[in-house]
């Protein structure tokens, strides 16, 4: 399997000209900096999107097969009444890891693989906005699948379920070690994802081709901008409960100990605040690949396009007011029952609009039943399927006997695994253009076959035998030829993928190979471009300004030549003569592709000077190294409990371990931003809504809307526990609000010493920056001090982490904001350090995107005051 | 109550399944690509090129059709839905007379039950024939969840709270109690026996309950559980 990485690009070499060329000089550097494809060091270095598309591609089928195994044991331990192959906590571990994995390692990462590859295509960009932030996610993600293989080995992983719940995910119930590695894991997942997020969020809406309109933009980019527009707001909920649970379990907080009473209800609540919009993160790039594999394979345009894009608008809005739903048997009261179970049937409704619409468009088609198409379809009757039988989990007094049975993992399993099938079929769709070959169509129809079959025995006999508790491997004997069926499927199923894998790595030798376009009617923007394409995308500008796909001459880097298209230039695309290779007409206002995508001839006069020749790198070792470092650090603190390590040998290698990591990070991140690295801003680019705000300034914003979450969760917790375990009755911690009130004005002060920085260097003014910079930090390690004074103030009466919820609750939530001043702070001794030289002067921009997110940190800080100390 | 509207919930589910799956495979066929259609080469004029900006082939009006039908089912659905949910939570349960009120405890890994009179047994919940019974359940650990699936009784038991169901069994006979929310090792066997007595028969155990000892017999308790400090 991992050899596919080595030679995924094997079939052409992208130092090469891909046409020669008629002035008989070099065509400009094609190669960013980067080792050819068939290196192992260019997967290291590289930022490039398609390349990381491949990597998640393929390690997310790693992972597949990680948890099809996992999910192959439950299936072999419920052949037998009372478990045939293992014991209680195995089983326990089994089915969680199988859960997290699949749903976090396999799914997302599977999609987002496509969203990295076809996305800039689709929208003409040539990269991401970040791409060095790409590579980071990736190497992130790695390294959290990483950990979580090492928890399997320290003691037992998780054995709480993909859920874990509270109070059998705190210490006193899951002691291992490694469970809190799982946890750990699957933090710095989140992390990745965040990163992922901010990048596609600025990309998908700073770098779209001119007169490609969001009202304009593919189906499949479409899904991909709501998915993270959700995973943004989703996942920093999850971030919040996951430091929660980790606080509790390295340091011995007690948000979720029997001491506090709302412990259990508010990780239901975190949780499936997540959880909910989690479910349509996972299935939307599917809805967005059937989409496109539709409306391909059957020639026709989706019908009611705007209509379903509003559908999707309006199902990412509604996923945030459905999470109660899965709490129906909680303590929650009849009238909040009746409003999510309203809000549930309804959220049905947009799924109706968008399953018809992809109906509809077979209509009048010219259907051909490829692999892709297969796929697709079949994805679509089975999501079909699960979503019928996920109407009646929404009728509560229904879900009232369906909670915690078989009916609601087969539910879920058609919807997600339905998803996980159009996503095959994506694979299928986009393995020609990614590889430049063409998939073995019979072996692919043999898969889908063996695939639909195992796939529906496995979980339709889950629907008879609906009333097994989930979890459970014991059940009575009348269930048993349900159960066996479910096991066979599950086993024809998992053979079905070993086709695939047999397939796609074979023809990745001896595949046909394939032009730009090997599918009629396919219309996207990927597929104008050779495959695979060029590591700069388009031969030119794309622009959608005429109406149709245009490449234009590119603007110089800065901005400095008009555009201007010599007479006679032809756009690969305006071929002009309608032929088609395959054929089929074409429509007369030149929409039309001559297949290779060859490069237009360079003009000869000097007039454009294109910048291509200096291109500079764009491969980066510091995303793979801040990824080690981050391992190495997570490892390192997997091993702390209540609050310190370990004894002996296993304490200093933990202890160890840990500060190797952060050194390793710590220095990375500062590598990282300090390397030269140029990823020039497209220079003509539809941009609404954010026309005035310049990349990295949106990508700042949309960070911070991930951190106002963040902390919205943490306070509201706060508020949460202290309501249930009785407003009044709670102790403030610090007695005295004076700290508190002075390190109220010591942070207000430096946002002002910030503000002068920043007019400082729009000024020019090198001692003025300076000045207020160092103002600010001094300010800032004055926040530090003051606030250590009084922990350890506390920590002289007895108070700690672990004293009591309410310290539990002040102390992480008041530490949480302490690490945002602090990690503020080590931004601006870089800062520093580089105003020393000379850096900032004229150019404040870095200088105002710290000042946003110093500001947004001072703005907590006058919410977490009155809450902790006067309320 | 749950099985009407189980049924009714099947039985429309599967009519809109078959409908939608049946014409979706219909279509697919129909429209098979070397299938000779009128309607299929007037089309031909309008396919998706490549390098087109993306935009939709209209036909809205059958999708506002076939979309306010299923609004129409919906919204029903969710009405209807609302009733039986006021039903089942309030109706019902103010019309019980004198229900039987028992506390149910879970554990890491059986069930305890309480009676009205304070004696408490492990393992096995009695109860009498044709008369509610309202329980009142907690955890002393973690989040377990108490189902009697054959007598329609489930409910979570939570630890800091506490939940609350109720049901009334018609004939005597003996049913399983199970764990229905992952709650550690022994999940798998956290069973209890619920055995529905004659009311008569009922009356006598209950009132030799004060006599004997607290813990009845472990018909139905599962092997010992993990030891909680």
């Amino acid at each position: 399997m991992s050899d596919e990485r080595d030679t995924a690009g094997s079939g052409t070499d992208p130092d090469a000209d891909p046409a020669p060329r008629p002035d008989g000089g070099s065509a400009h550097a094609h190669d960013h900096g980067l080792p050819p494809a068939s290196s192992v060091r260019r997967w290291f270095l590289t930022t490039n999107h398609k390349d990381i598309g491949i990597l998640y591609v393929v390690t997310s089928l790693f992972f597949l097969v990680f948890g099809g195994v996992l999910a192959l044991l439950i299936r072999m331990q419920m052949w037998e009444p009372g478990g045939a192959v293992m014991s209680g906590l195995a089983y326990n571990q089994t089915v969680s890891t199988h859960g997290l994995i699949m749903v976090f390692w396999f799914l997302s990462p599977f999609a987002f693989g496509f969203a990295n590859y076809v996305v800039p295509l689709q929208i003409g960009a040539d990269d991401l906005a970040f791409p060095r932030l790409n590579a980071l996610s990736y190497w992130l993600y790695l390294a959290s699948g990483v950990l979580l293989g090492v928890s399997f080995f320290q003691g037992a992983t998780f054995a709480g379920g993909w859920t874990m719940y509270a109070p059998l995910n705190i210490p006193l119930y899951t002691p291992q070690v490694g469970a809190s590695t799982a946890v750990l894991a699957l933090l710095l997942f989140v992390v990745s994802v965040t990163v992922s997020s901010v990048n596609f969020l600025t990309t998908m809406h700073r770098m779209r081709a001119k007169g490609l309109t969001l009202r304009r933009l593919p189906l499949f980019t479409w899904s991909i901008l709501l998915t993270v527009w959700m995973m943004l707001f989703a996942f920093a909920a999850l971030l919040a409960a996951l430091m929660i649970l980790s606080a509790d379990r390295l340091l011995g907080t007690m948000y979720f100990a029997t001491e506090s009473p709302g412990g259990s209800m508010l990780w239901t609540h975190l949780f499936w605040f997540f959880g909910h919009p989690e479910v349509y993160i996972v299935f939307f790039p599917a809805l967005g690949a059937m989409a496109e594999i539709f409306q391909t394979f059957t020639g026709r345009r989706l019908v009611g396009r705007k209509w379903f894009i509003a559908a999707m608008v309006l199902v990412a809005l509604q996923s945030f007011i459905v999470w109660m739903h899965h709490m129906f048997l909680t303590s929650i009261n009849l009238p909040i029952k009746t409003l999510f179970m309203a809000t549930t049937i309804g959220i049905s409704l947009p799924f109706d609009l968008m399953v018809f619409a992809l109906i509809y468009t077979m209509l009048k088609g010219r259907i051909r039943f490829k692999t892709p198409f297969l796929f697709a379809f079949g994805g679509l009757v089975v999501f079909i399927l699960g979503g019928i039988t996920g109407v009646f989990l929404g009728a509560v007094v229904l879900d009232y006997e369906m909670r915690g049975t078989y009916w609601v993992v087969a539910h879920f399993h058609y919807v997600m695994v339905g998803g996980v099938t159009a996503l095959v079929g994506g694979l299928y769709y986009w393995f020609p253009k990614i590889t430049g070959r063409m998939y073995d169509e019979f072996l692919g129809k043999v898969q889908f076959g063996l695939y639909f079959l195992g796939f529906n025995l496995l979980y339709f006999p889950m629907f008879v035998a609906w009333e097994t508790p989930r979890r459970v491997f014991d059940y009575p004997p009348e269930l048993l030829p349900w159960h066996r069926a479910a096991t066979v499927g599950g086993f024809l199923l998992g053979i079905s993928f070993l086709v695939m894998f047999y397939n796609l790595y074979t023809s990745l030798w001896n595949g046909e190979e394939v032009e730009g376009n090997p599918w009629e009617f396919g219309h996207t923007a990927e597929w104008a471009v050779p495959s695979p394409p060029p590591l700069e995308n388009f031969p030119g500008r794309a622009s959608y300004e005429r109406g149709f796909l245009d490449f234009v001459d590119r603007m110089t880097a800065d901005g400095g030549e008009p555009e201007e298209e010599a007479d006679g230039y032809r756009s690969p695309l305006s071929d002009g003569t309608g032929a088609r290779p395959d054929g089929g007409s074409s429509t007369p206002d030149g929409g039309v592709v001559t297949g290779t995508g060859g490069l237009p001839a360079e003009r000869e006069e000097g007039g454009m000077a294109v910048s291509h020749a200096e291109e500079p790198s764009h491969a980066s070792i510091w995303p793979f190294v801040t990824g080690v470092g981050a391992f190495l650090t997570l490892v390192g603190l997997s091993g702390v409990q209540g609050g310190s390590l370990p004894g002996g040998i296993a304490g200093g290698f933990y202890l160890g371990t840990a500060l190797a990591g952060g050194l390793v990070t710590l220095g990375a991140l500062f590598a990282m931003g300090y390397e030269s690295f140029h990823a020039p801003e497209m220079a003509v680019a539809e941009r609404w809504p954010f026309a005035g705000v310049e990349n990295t300034k949106l990508g700042v914003w949309i960070f911070l809307a991930s951190d106002v979450v963040l902390f919205g969760a943490f306070i509201g917790s706060y508020v949460f526990v202290r309501f249930a375990y009785g407003w009044t009755e709670w102790h403030i911690v610090p007695h005295n609000s004076l700290p508190g009130l002075i390190n109220t004005y010591l942070l207000l002060t430096s946002s002002f010493t910030v503000i002068l920085a920043m007019v400082a260097a729009e000024h020019g003014s090198r001692k003025g920056l300076l000045a207020s910079l160092t103002a600010t930090l001094l300010l800032g390690i004055g926040f530090l001090v003051n606030k250590g004074i009084e922990w350890a103030e506390l920590l002289h009466e007895g108070i700690w982490v672990d004293s009591s919820i309410s310290a539990s609750t002040f102390f992480l939530t008041t530490g949480l904001h302490g690490a945002h001043v602090l990690a503020g702070l080590v931004i601006t001794v870089y800062l520093i350090w580089r105003a020393w030289g000379g850096a900032y002067l004229g150019e404040e921009g870095p200088i105002e995107y710290f000042g946003l997110y110093w500001h947004f940190v001072d703005i907590v800080w006058l919410f977490l005051f009155p809450l902790f100390y006067i309320l | 109550m749950f099985r009407e509207i189980f049924v009714v919930f099947v039985v429309l589910g599967t009519v809109v399944g078959v409908v939608v799956l049946g014409y979706m495979l219909l279509n697919a066929y129909r429209y098979r690509d070397g299938a000779d259609r009128e309607d299929v080469r007037k089309a031909d004029g309008d396919r998706p090129t490549l390098g087109e900006l993306p935009e939709g082939s209209g036909g809205g009006r059958k999708l506002f059709l076939s979309f306010g039908l299923s609004t129409v089912v919906v919204v029903s659905l969710i009405v209807w839905t609302y009733g039986t949910l006021l039903y089942v939570e309030g109706g019902a349960a103010a019309q019980a007379e004198d229900p039987l009120d028992v506390e149910v405890v879970g554990f890491q890994f059986g069930w305890k039950f309480t009676y009205p009179n304070g004696e408490q047994v492990n393992g096995v919940l009695r109860v009498p024939a044709d008369r509610p019974v309202r329980l009142t359940v907690k955890s002393e650990d973690v989040f377990h969840n108490f189902g009697i699936p054959s007598l329609r009784v489930k409910t979570d038991a939570i630890p800091g709270q506490t939940t609350e169901t109720w049901f009334m069994a018609e004939e005597p006979g003996t049913h399983t109690a199970q764990c229905f929310e992952l709650c550690g090792v022994g999940h798998s066997a956290m069973n209890a026996e619920v055995i529905v007595m004659e009311p008569a028969e009922y009356r006598e155990w209950y009132g030799s309950l004060n006599e004997t000892d607290g813990n009845a017999s472990s018909v139905a308790a599962p092997a010992g559980g993990v030891s909680t400090p």
